[in-house]
């Protein structure tokens, strides 16, 4: 196996709620405890590979992507423990994100390891110029301390340009409203790659877009991940978009991982029943059947069941499924379940 | 744009003729005006002409029918309500307010009178309140729910629940030869020996006089500036962009005074045209303490005096200031805000 250029070893990140004194947790009460929202994740990234975190609203995937770069405000988050080993040059040994005093942690964000958010609405500056925004990433992390204006004015027309703008120069002095939803998703993108990252981690880049835009943004980070050599990390909810766009995807539930595999393995031999649930929760056109929804609710994470999380929603549960959590084990080269039906 | 800012000026000509129309008709309808005056001091002139002896009885018929009509001719009276006040229309629009019945001086004189005194107050109480306010009021939002938040909510609070005239009273008490210290003059805006000092002396001499009475004009106002400035910092700094921009690499810091401020800083200017009501700016009750004559004491004494053409003048300028002051503040949201657009 190559060596990854990031290696995310059980990673736990908690959430301490206030909830109220004495709350009972029920009907109104909120009771205060601490939510396990990353759970002991681990995943490796490749050099120039697209991996996809896929999961539910809620099952942690957005703020494990927070968390590689420490993000998250803490408090309320809190980074339990884990290792997140970032490894640009492979004879070199990678250093642990989390570990890193903040002034070289400050020097890889947006240099190297840059993010692209979900609402491009609200992610931008609402009072500042879409040109101005981007070039600001390469103004702070330039090698100069007061870099040529017009250099940069160049690099960001020409980076706009590169994610399909056709007017980069108008797009350059607008402001964010002024643009459409696809045009700032793009104006994101250009930002995130503006300072040639070797990483980018994409949370959930499509879902505010119409759906043909969704497609013409997905072709675009797609051809931009080959161009760059980059690995891309994408983070969303749609089985469709892993499909089309990840090498290899991990499904998420509660925290967890529960099946990791590359993307064609994963489709043709799907083993873990909640992977097998979002399967048959996708509508078809060629299949005149009711649309199969996973029975059941996701459990409160402040009480989450003593075994498997899913057992109480899984139709294949046994007994052992409700007393312990299922140890993850790899069934086929490169292809992770965590579930007991695949133990002998 | 203009063509919206035009239309807003010319909307101040109909809002104006309503407010002193309605303000010119409900001051006429007050009992005590000065006819009433005039006779009431004619009665008392008899009174001790006549000496003791003579019933009052008759000397109310002393006052002819004919010298009423005098009296009422001179002060405009004879002729109806709304002649009146077109009439004063006609005058306002040559710029002349009329002469005032106390000070029997043109009423644009005795207000002009005045301004020094609440425009040096105005402005420096402003400029105080921006200055205190604006950057507590970033601290306390980067500080939330620490110690320093806690302490300063308390200080500001208090400020705020104190009224101007009491605490004049108890600085006075406190600080200026009252009981206990007497590091500040009691009253008055300058010193009697005022005209013999340098430059700077002057200077001094204004602000050593000011302090008091400026700390009771602002204190109050601190509250809601700050509070204002905190809240619609913090409420930035949940944004997304927030996110983006320490994504990019920027510190903390960075992310806030480039991006989070200049969002934060919006609510704060709607309120910047109101800047331009610091020429008329003045608090009867704390010039009353302090013996300071500004323009809150001309205000009430010509109301209690009955001194229309003064009230009058006041309320027109005042009204017209913050007419204009909220066309600036608009004005003020489209330079800062991009997303106001007009179509």
């Amino acid at each position: 196996m190559e060596t990854a250029l990031l290696e995310v070893k059980n990673l736990a990140v908690h959430f301490q709620t206030a909830g109220e004194p004495g709350g009972a947790g029920i009907a109104g009460g909120v009771s205060a405890g601490v939510i396990k929202a990353v759970d002991g994740v681990s995943f490796q990234l490749l050099p120039g590979e697209t991996f996809g975190l896929v999961g539910e609203s809620g099952c942690g995937k957005s703020v494990t992507a927070l968390s590689l770069l420490k993000l998250l405000p803490t408090p309320p988050a809190i980074l339990a423990g884990g290792e997140v080993i970032y490894r640009p040059e492979k004879k070199r040994p990678g250093k642990d994100l989390w570990q890193l005093p903040h002034g070289d942690l400050l020097k890889l964000r947006g240099k190297e390891i840059s993010l692209i958010f979900q609402e491009p609405m609200t992610s931008l500056n609402p009072v500042m110029k879409i040109g101005r925004q981007i070039g600001e990433a390469l103004r702070i992390h330039s090698a100069e301390k007061t870099p040529a204006a017009k250099e940069i004015r160049r690099e960001v027309l020409a980076m706009l340009t590169r994610v399909g703008i056709h007017h980069p120069e108008r797009a350059y002095d607008a402001y964010p409203h002024e643009l459409s939803g696809g045009m700032r998703q793009r104006a994101m993108i250009a930002m995130a790659l503006i300072c040639r990252p070797k990483l980018v981690i994409a949370d959930e880049p499509t879902t505010a877009l119409d759906v043909t835009i969704q497609a013409q943004i997905l072709e675009l980070l797609k051809e931009l991940q080959a161009s760059y050599h980059l690995s891309l990390l994408l983070i969303t909810h749609n089985l469709g978009i892993i499909a089309e766009t990840a090498h290899r995807v991990a499904v998420m539930y509660m925290g967890r991982i529960v099946e990791l595999a590359s993307v064609k393995e994963l489709f043709h031999n799907p083993l873990h029943p909640y992977t097998l649930g979002l399967f048959s929760s996708i509508p078809r056109l060629d299949k005149e059947e009711a649309l199969a929804a996973i029975p059941g609710m996701v459990p409160d994470p402040l009480r989450l069941p003593a075994g498997c999380y899913f057992a109480p929603r899984c139709p294949k549960a046994m007994e052992v499924c409700h007393r312990e959590y299922p140890m993850s084990r790899e069934v086929a080269p490169g292809h992770t379940v965590a579930c007991w039906l695949q133990e002998k | 744009m203009w063509a919206y800012f035009l239309k807003r000026m010319f909307l101040i000509i109909p809002t104006l003729i309503g407010i002193t129309l309605v303000s010119f008709l409900i001051m006429q309808m007050v009992p005590g005006g000065p006819v009433e005056q005039a006779l009431q001091r004619m009665k008392m002139a008899a009174q001790t002409e006549g000496g003791p002896g003579f019933g009052s009885g008759a000397l109310q018929t002393a006052v002819t029918s004919a010298e009423l009509e005098n009296i009422k001719k001179y002060y405009g009276f004879d002729q109806p309500v709304l002649t009146r006040y077109f009439r004063w229309l006609k005058n306002l629009l040559r710029l002349d307010l009329g002469t005032s019945y106390t000070y029997e001086k043109p009423v644009s004189t005795v207000i002009a009178g005045r301004i020094p005194v609440s425009l040096t107050f105005g402005l420096t109480g402003l400029f105080l309140t921006y200055l205190v306010c604006i950057p507590l009021g970033i601290k306390k939002a980067l500080k939330h729910g620490e110690t320093y938040d806690h302490w300063t909510s308390i200080l500001v609070f208090l400020g705020y629940s104190i009224p101007a005239f009491a605490l004049g009273v108890l600085l006075i008490v406190f600080l200026a030869g009252g009981s206990f210290l007497a590091l500040f003059p009691t009253s008055g805006f300058v010193s009697d020996y005022f005209e013999d000092l340098t430059f700077l002396g002057k200077v001094l001499d204004i602000l050593h006089h000011m302090f008091l009475p400026l700390v009771c004009y602002t204190i109050g106002g601190f509250a809601t500036l700050t509070l204002l400035m905190k809240n619609s910092l913090m409420e930035e700094l949940n944004k997304d962009y927030i996110r983006t921009a320490l994504a990019k690499g920027l510190t903390y810091r960075q992310a806030v005074f480039r991006h989070g401020l200049r969002n934060g800083l919006i609510p704060i200017v709607t309120n910047i045209g109101m800047i331009i009501g610091v020429i008329l700016s003045g608090s009867f009750l704390i010039e009353t303490i302090f013996t300071i004559d500004g323009m809150g004491l001309l205000g009430y004494q010509s109301i209690v005096n009955r001194d229309y053409p003064v009230a009058l003048g006041l309320l027109v300028i005042s009204s017209l200031l913050m007419l204009v002051g909220r066309i600036i503040s608009d004005f003020c949201l489209v330079l800062v805000d991009p997303r106001i657009r007009f179509r």
